[in-house]
């Protein structure tokens, strides 16, 4: 299998939510009705966005922006799920391997049964993806994020479906397939919409982070999407995981190998320096 | 009968041990995300709940001591960053002292010698970056900032490196090195029974010898 993608087209997403109740229909993750009885805030905050933010069961949201430029005003759209990059921070952090790559795909899946609940991929993912539950007083905690209908006995790719957000979406603002075909689609789209008065317009995910296999065609600068224009892995998780972490290996071995040298020598010369005295005894 | 004097009070040594207890399931529980063929341990967060009882310990333990003795825990305190030219003297002479066996340039140390006062010193340094960074992601978890925390993770990563290494170094000083091998008189009769023998005293930490031997400091 060839290098996958998601290709999400901004400027064709009506937000209809179809993606975000086909992700929780297909992955299983129901949820209460939201009203405040069952505990979920469902008070008018001033926008249509539903649910007000990503959680464990809420692996796909539309993010709606108000813009004002050109003496227009636009309604945009942002799909708010992971985005499965190539440089992920959350497999460089994770102290264990429960997240890794599909090394076909290129998608970042994860073990939820071998998960130590530690967050560090909810506090390192540059788009902020990642969330758990987590009990505050025992620090138990089980991370979850969209597997990209990758999850186990629920595998649609295996299976040579398209992920289920696609599959539903009405207006084919989402398109799946191979990465390269679809970094070929989104510029084509990119180049159509510069033509026609979005002179902004790029494809977002090409070369961020290595590459992200889900990619945007934007109408405007990422950051008019509350998107990262330039995402990086933060400092904070490099200087840990290949300075730190690897010093504190080799100093550990060396520090075990060391005692064990310094044993053997200083045990003979312990026996060296009370054998003449063990002789004289002798005599 | 060998003369002995008395080198650590009771208090002192529960609080050793204890924290030591302590520390030592924070070490274990804290290597399986560390090493990552043993992350397998570290599933389902069970580890962490131990880590976080053995915490509460940690940090409970000190804090119930030093109100005991004041005066104690602030000499004790201040001790640490007490340094001077047989300091140099002592780093300058232990590779020949704790390869070779031989003693002849060890300058006289006080109650506690440099490398001891060096692990002490670490043991208070870490110790207070260990509470602050591990109380941060413990409470603040889901409300400090994603950077903060990542950084806490860092410094709590570089205190278990820095200590860890210097607890395996302690342990193989005390009880294990061949010099150190007569459990009677050394650094595991001061910390068991709180007594060593009045030689070894002499000896290993001549200074304080010559202050209780004229009587000017009773014990410690």
């Amino acid at each position: 299998m060839a290098e996958k993608a998601i290709l999400y087209d901004s400027s064709k997403c009506t937000a209809c939510r179809g993606c975000q109740v086909a992700c929780k229909q297909w992955n299983m993750n129901d949820e209460a009705i939201p009203t405040i009885e069952n505990g979920v805030d469902s008070r008018n905050w001033g926008s249509y966005e539903n649910p007000r933010d990503l959680s464990p069961a809420t692996w796909l949201k539309m993010r709606f922006t108000e813009y004002e430029g050109g003496g227009k005003l636009q309604w945009l759209f942002t799909r708010q799920a992971c985005m499965h990059c190539t440089d992920a921070a959350c497999v460089r952090v994770c102290p264990n391997g429960s997240l890794y790559h599909n090394e076909a795909t290129g998608f970042v899946e994860y073990n939820k049964d071998t998960c130590t609940g530690c967050g560090y991929c909810v506090d390192a993912c540059p788009f902020s993806i990642p969330r758990s539950d987590r009990n505050l007083v025992f620090g138990n905690a089980k991370m979850d994020k969209c597997t990209l209908c990758t999850t186990q006995g629920l595998n649609r790719l295996d299976a040579g479906m398209e992920p289920a957000c696609v599959k539903t979406c009405p207006p084919n603002a989402l398109i799946y397939g191979d990465r390269a075909d679809m970094i070929t689609a989104g510029k084509a789209r990119v180049s159509a919409l510069r033509a026609n008065g979005s002179p902004d317009a790029v494809l977002y995910g090409e070369s961020e982070l290595d590459g992200l296999h889900v990619m945007y065609v934007l109408e405007h600068s990422p950051e008019v999407y509350n998107l990262p224009v330039n995402p990086k892995v933060s400092a904070a998780s490099i200087a840990w995981k290949d300075v730190i972490q690897p010093i504190g290996w080799i100093l550990g071995g060396l520090t075990i190998l060391g005692l064990g040298i310094n044993f053997i020598i200083a045990r003979k010369a312990k026996m060296n320096r009370e054998q003449p005295v063990k002789k004289e005894e002798e005599k | 009968m060998v003369q002995e004097v008395e080198r650590y009070k009771k208090p002192v040594r529960i609080l050793h041990w204890v924290h030591a207890g302590a520390f030592t399931v924070l070490f274990l529980t804290g290597l399986v995300l560390f090493i990552p063929a043993l992350g397998f341990l570290a599933q389902d967060s069970w580890t962490r709940i131990i880590h976080r009882v053995a915490a509460a310990v940690f940090i409970i333990a000190p804090l119930i001591y030093l109100p005991l003795d004041w005066k104690s825990s602030w000499k004790g305190i201040k001790e640490a960053f007490n340094w001077g030219m047989d300091d140099v003297g002592w780093l300058k002479a232990a590779p020949a002292y704790y390869f070779l066996a031989d003693e002849e340039a060890m300058p006289p140390q006080d109650h506690m010698n440099t490398g001891q006062k060096m692990w002490w010193l670490m043991v208070i340094i870490f110790g207070v970056v260990f509470v602050i960074t591990g109380i941060i992601m413990w409470v603040f978890k889901t409300v400090a900032p994603a950077a903060l925390l990542q950084w806490m993770v860092l410094f709590h990563d570089i205190a278990f490196i820095a200590t860890g290494v210097m607890f395996f170094v302690h342990i193989y000083l005390s009880v294990i090195h061949p010099l150190m091998r007569p459990t009677k008189t050394g650094a595991w009769s001061s910390m068991a029974r709180g007594k060593v023998s009045a030689e070894y005293a002499k000896s290993h930490h001549a200074k304080w010898y010559a202050r209780i031997a004229k009587g000017e400091e009773k014990k410690s």
